[in-house]
């Protein structure tokens, strides 16, 4: 029976062409909203790698030249919202802080391998500010100032792109022709840009004041003790203002720019899955309107398979059958087109993602059509066989 | 056979009702040839429809081998229409889409145990009974209307049926055309002892065949042995 569903509808081919490529694009548009759907949740699953809450971001923006005095009034600030008594530990970072909109990268080199990585200047206390877990190795801090080398921390993600099996923990990875990099530990999870985001090779320089008399970082992360609100905000903003006098101050929470990011993410992915949606709806719309004609249109061939013998159980079968054909023939098209995602790895996505989004949609397709061909197809086994031969 | 005890075939619309078949007592004994002529609305296909278990009747018993079949659901229905009946249409009904052979196979999909191998080979062998060995991959649309009904007619034997009903299987086709499909169903009916029912308006046609009932308005008008079989026969 199956080959015979297979023949009928190679054999009309012609006029199912339509469907067929209906269904076909129907597909790679579910496969694609799925797969970035997919990538979105598996990442949001994931360890960010450190704790956001309680934690603000306080954004200095100098208002002159002077880099002594801009270096001073940092300093001052260090020690004034250290003394806080709301807050528990501070470490300036750069513009690319946690769901900062703001992004550093750099070429590192190891051996025949090189690869593009974050790059993220933090101070010491910068694990105690976020809570960041290390997993092999050790964070850097003073036992690292006699150090020749710049001690670094780097992630998983890292440690697999540039070192593979090889044991990273002390090794050197130039930074200019005077300077190395010395990994001294490695962190499963940091994924700062967004919830989103897929985990990237990144890695931590340590921020040494004293060593860079000049330097100035306007970035100051603040984790302050659990309750601490809005009043203890005005508070230090305006304590710190009378040190920096026309500094502009902002500080925002880290959850709320965890929002925002969140938001940048999500907003078009459900624009995305609206649009999906309306598309898939118009196309069960077409698929039901196509098959509902269809069966009015072969009330003479119905007629005759039941006077054939089929019963009125076949029939039903057989239109949903053919509906299933139909759809294999489609989906057999769009999984040789989809797969290639994964196998020319166009974007630098896991295979996993494209093979969940590629089962989901296949199913989808697969429930869709039949959810289409129920209705029609139960009305195909209702037809009363001497009606159907009659009106032919 | 087939018996029919006091058929009566009612069709109910919302305005009318009109009475297709009134008491119809009919006995169509196996090996039978049986031919039935009528004017055009008088309830001829109404009949044959019941006789091939394609339409109940309001009133009335239809028995087959003896047995009534009122009690038999659709799925028993289907499976007696598939083993022991065969059906011939003016309008041939063949599947556009699909092959000559493939036509022909068609009955023995909807019976199970047989296998594709041995459907093939029954297809071929109804073929060569009905002269169309040589158009095994032709499409229906390529066949003229005397070719189609032989396909139709290969389909109806392919399941070798006790019986095949045919609604005026002639009434399309041209004399030359409608005496070679007669002579098929003249060969049918004499070599491997099928039993026949024919609806025909051609007098000729019906005069071939053994009996010859006659209706008029949904009833029985004459039945009667032909007088052309009394004459074969002698
Ligand atoms: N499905 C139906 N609904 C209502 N009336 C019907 C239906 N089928 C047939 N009839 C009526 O029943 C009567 C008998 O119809 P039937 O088709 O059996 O006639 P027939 O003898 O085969 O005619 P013809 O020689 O034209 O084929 C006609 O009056 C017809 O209008
Ligand atoms: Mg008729």
């Amino acid at each position: 029976m199956i080959r015979h569903l297979f023949k009928l509808i190679w054999n009309r081919k012609k006029s199912n062409f339509l469907l067929i490529t209906e269904i076909f694009f129907c597909f790679l548009v579910l496969f694609a909203v799925l797969s970035l759907v997919v990538h979105n949740v598996r990442n949001y699953s994931k360890p960010l790698g450190f704790e956001h809450e309680n934690v603000w971001l306080l954004t200095m923006r100098p208002a002159s030249d002077s880099t002594e005095l801009n270096r001073q009034n940092l300093e001052q600030v260090l020690q004034r919202t250290k003394a806080f008594q709301e807050v528990e530990s501070v470490a300036l970072t750069t513009s690319n802080a946690p769901f900062a909109f703001s992004q550093m990268n750099n070429n590192l080199a190891y051996g025949q391998k090189e690869i593009m990585a974050n790059e993220y200047l933090v101070q010491d206390d910068f694990k105690e500010v976020m809570q960041v877990q290390v997993s092999q190795g050790r964070w850097f801090g003073r036992q690292d100032d006699a150090s020749h080398h710049q001690p670094i921390v780097i992630n998983r993600a890292l440690q697999q792109q540039l070192f593979e099996g090889e044991d990273p923990l002390g090794k050197l990875i130039p930074r200019n022709d005077s300077l190395n990099y010395q990994v001294v530990g490695i962190v499963e999870h940091y994924r700062p840009s967004s919830e989103y985001t897929a985990e990237e090779p990144g890695f931590f320089v340590r921020i040494d004041l004293p060593k860079n008399e000049n330097a100035f970082y306007g970035e100051l992360l603040i984790r302050v003790k659990r309750g601490t609100g809005v009043a203890f905000e005005e508070k230090m903003v305006k304590e710190l203002s009378g040190i920096t006098k026309d500094w502009t101050l902002e500080v925002s929470t880290l959850e709320k720019m965890r929002q925002n990011k969140s938001k940048l993410a999500i907003v078009p992915l459900i624009a995305l899955a609206v649009v999906c949606s309306f598309l898939i709806f118009n196309v069960a719309l077409g698929l039901f309107g196509v098959l509902w004609y269809n069966i009015s249109r072969r009330n003479g061939e119905i007629g005759l398979r039941r006077a054939m013998g089929a019963s009125s159980g076949q029939i039903y079968r057989q239109f949903i059958g053919e509906v299933l054909v139909l759809a294999t023939f489609s989906l057999l098209l769009g999984v040789a087109f989809a797969v290639q995602f994964p196998l020319l790895q166009v974007f630098e996505v896991e295979s996993a993602v494209y093979f969940i989004a590629l089962g989901m949609a296949v199913s989808i397709i697969y429930l869709l059509v039949m959810g289409c061909a129920f209705y029609p197809s139960r009305q195909a086994a209702a037809i009363h066989p001497a009606i159907a031969l009659h009106e032919e | 056979m087939i018996t029919l005890k006091n058929i009566e075939k009612v069709y109910q619309t919302k305005t009318i009702e009109t009475v297709a078949l009134h008491n119809v007592n009919l006995h169509i004994p196996k090996g039978e040839f049986v031919s039935i002529m009528g004017p055009s609305g008088c309830g001829k296909s109404t009949l044959l429809n019941i006789m091939g278990l394609l339409d109940e009747p309001t009133n009335g018993l239809v028995e087959i081998d003896g047995t009534p079949i009122g009690r038999y659901r659709d799925k028993e229905l289907s499976q007696l229409r598939n083993q022991k009946i065969g059906f011939v249409f003016q309008s041939y009904h063949l599947i556009n889409d699909l092959s000559v052979l493939d036509n022909v196979e068609l009955p023995l999909l909807y019976r199970s145990g047989v296998s594709a191998a041995e459907t093939r080979r029954l297809a071929l062998t109804a073929l060569e009974k009905v002269g169309l060995s040589a158009r095994t991959k032709h499409y229906p649309s390529q066949l003229s209307g005397g070719q189609r009904q032989r396909v139709a007619i290969a389909r109806a034997l392919i399941g070798q049926p006790e019986i095949i009903l045919a609604d005026e299987p002639t009434g399309n086709l041209d004399s030359v055309m409608g005496e070679e499909i007669m002579n098929i169903l003249l060969q049918l009916n004499s070599v491997d002892g099928t039993t026949i029912v024919m609806v025909t308006h051609d007098e000729n046609m019906a005069h071939k065949t053994e009996r010859l009932i006659r209706f008029f308005d949904g009833q029985q008008v004459s039945d009667a042995k032909t007088a052309t079989h009394e004459f074969q026969k002698v």
